[in-house]
């Protein structure tokens, strides 16, 4: 399955870029992360509890980073298993300063099997575009917050409010009524 | 297909099932027909410590009539929905899209409110009452709220529900002065959702043009939504043909639309089109 998307985020691309790297802000952003642990130079292990709805898994996975040449650009190499299924997978990051702004694209090709894949195959695009949309709600809030200062608080409710005020200022921007 | 241990509670009265919800907000979940709950808990997808049973509950069942209003209880299975002369007579659109839902087994037991709850993306319910402008009833520990329908999707099997709280009611404007409406779908073969599904509510002047037009879409993007760029394009003209066929083509706009093994999302908006031109065709000849 192909994943595509592209965010915007009001950082400068030097801040975005660390936060996309730091395993803090990634526990914080991961939308179910519980764990998220440097294992060697670039590569990472992580339990997450992802789910939407009623339907929840927890999954074990690791992740490790590539072609790392800050602060533009870095391929992401992903591995999970949990009961419910795998999925393994790999995409490019390109991240681009558009004035005070920063646009952040993906692309990845991801396979995923077991029970997710064979009963969930129509909701898997879905669940990954919210949980994106999730992560970079959260990403786009830490990366603005000055160095020192205290991380930003995160919830349902706020990630929720921060994704609603960004899409009001996008339909204002774009004029339509 | 067993699925993981749970404990099970039949309240009598919808009072102590929102008590038994707000007691463990995040383990209970509600359980209504249990079409898309129980095949989840059999694979294991979801895991609930404890179903909360409502459907039970014998006062959550009804259709009836009260003022400008149609109110309907949240545990009213597909079947009653379908079968509803009161519906068939005021809002066909309701009876037309209850009868396009799944088989016989699954109306019988599978209900309006539950659909609506969990906000599957090719649910039909969803595209329905968004037509139709309804009023949901959610009644938790602090009391009851109302949301429109167009605030309650919010995404892919998300909803405004808090946790604790349970859907109690679906209220729908009846409508009035000169009107048609129809449902349109593509069922899945093998599921019976919908691959794409189109409700149609036209409202007309008496001279026969289109005073406005509402059309909820189900199954093409991660949840149900109004379809506003057909919706304008169609308001105030004599919905003839060609003014119908350039309307639909702004029927995924602003959505990236689902895509899986059946279906591209490129297909999936191009059966998206073809049916709501089918739709909007069907529903003004039905009211002239």
């Amino acid at each position: 399955m192909k994943l595509e998307g592209s965010h915007q985020l009001e950082a400068s691309r030097e801040r975005v870029y660390q936060s996309l790297v730091n395993p803090e802000v990634l526990q914080r952003c991961i939308p179910g992360c519980e764990r998220l642990e440097r294992t060697g130079d670039n590569t990472f292990a992580a339990t997450i509890r992802a789910g939407v709805g009623s339907i929840k898994g927890v999954f074990d996975g690791k992740v490790r980073l590539e072609d790392l040449r800050e602060p533009e650009h870095f391929r992401m190499v992903v591995e999970g298993k949990g009961a419910a299924g795998f999925l393994k997978g790999s995409g490019n990051l390109d991240l681009e300063q558009d004035g005070d702004f920063t646009r952040v694209n993906y692309s990845g090709d991801v396979q995923v099997g077991g029970t997710i894949a064979s009963v969930g195959q129509r909701m898997i695009q879905g669940t990954a575009k919210m949980m994106a949309t999730q992560f970079f709600t959260c990403l786009g809030a830490e990366a603005k917050t000055e160095v020192g200062e205290p991380p930003p608080q995160h919830g349902f409710f706020r990630t929720a409010l921060r994704w609603f005020s960004g899409w009001l200022k996008r339909f204002f921007r774009t004029g339509r009524g | 297909m067993i699925p993981a241990p749970f404990d099970y509670q039949a309240p009598a009265t919808l009072e102590e099932a929102v008590t038994l919800l707000a007691s463990d907000p995040d383990g209970a979940k509600v359980l209504a027909g249990g079409h898309s709950l129980i095949p989840a808990m059999k694979l294991r997808l979801a895991q609930p410590q404890l179903l909360v049973d409502i459907a039970r509950i014998k006062s959550l069942s009804y259709i009836r009539e009260e003022g400008d209003q149609i109110l309907i209880g949240a545990t009213t299975t597909h079947y009653q929905m379908e079968s509803s002369e009161l519906l068939q007579r005021i809002c066909p659109l309701l009876s037309d899209c209850a009868r396009s839902i799944g088989d016989v087994q699954v109306r019988n037991k599978g209900t309006i409110g539950g659909s609506i709850a969990h906000s599957d993306p090719a649910g039909d319910w969803p595209a329905a009452v968004l037509a139709l402008d309804a009023e949901l009833v959610l009644l938790g520990p602090n009391g009851e709220r109302t949301e429109n329908a167009g605030d309650f999707f919010v995404d892919l099997l998300t909803t405004s529900l808090m946790p604790g709280e349970i859907l109690r009611e679906i209220r729908i404007r009846k409508p009035s002065g000169r009107f048609g409406q129809a449902y349109q779908k593509v069922p899945h073969p093998a599921s019976g959702f919908a691959v794409v599904g189109i409700a149609v509510h036209l409202a007309l002047n008496d001279d026969g043009s289109c005073r406005s037009a509402a059309i909820g879409v189900t199954g093409v993007g991660t949840k149900a939504y109004r379809a506003q760029a057909v919706e304008a394009a169609l308001a105030g003209t004599n919905l003839d043909d060609n003014t119908i066929a350039s309307a639909v083509a702004h029927i995924c706009d602003g959505i990236d639309p689902n895509a899986d093994l059946y279906a591209t999302g490129e297909y999936r908006c191009h059966l998206a089109q073809v049916h709501a031109r089918r739709a909007i065709q069907a529903a003004k000849t039905k009211a002239q």
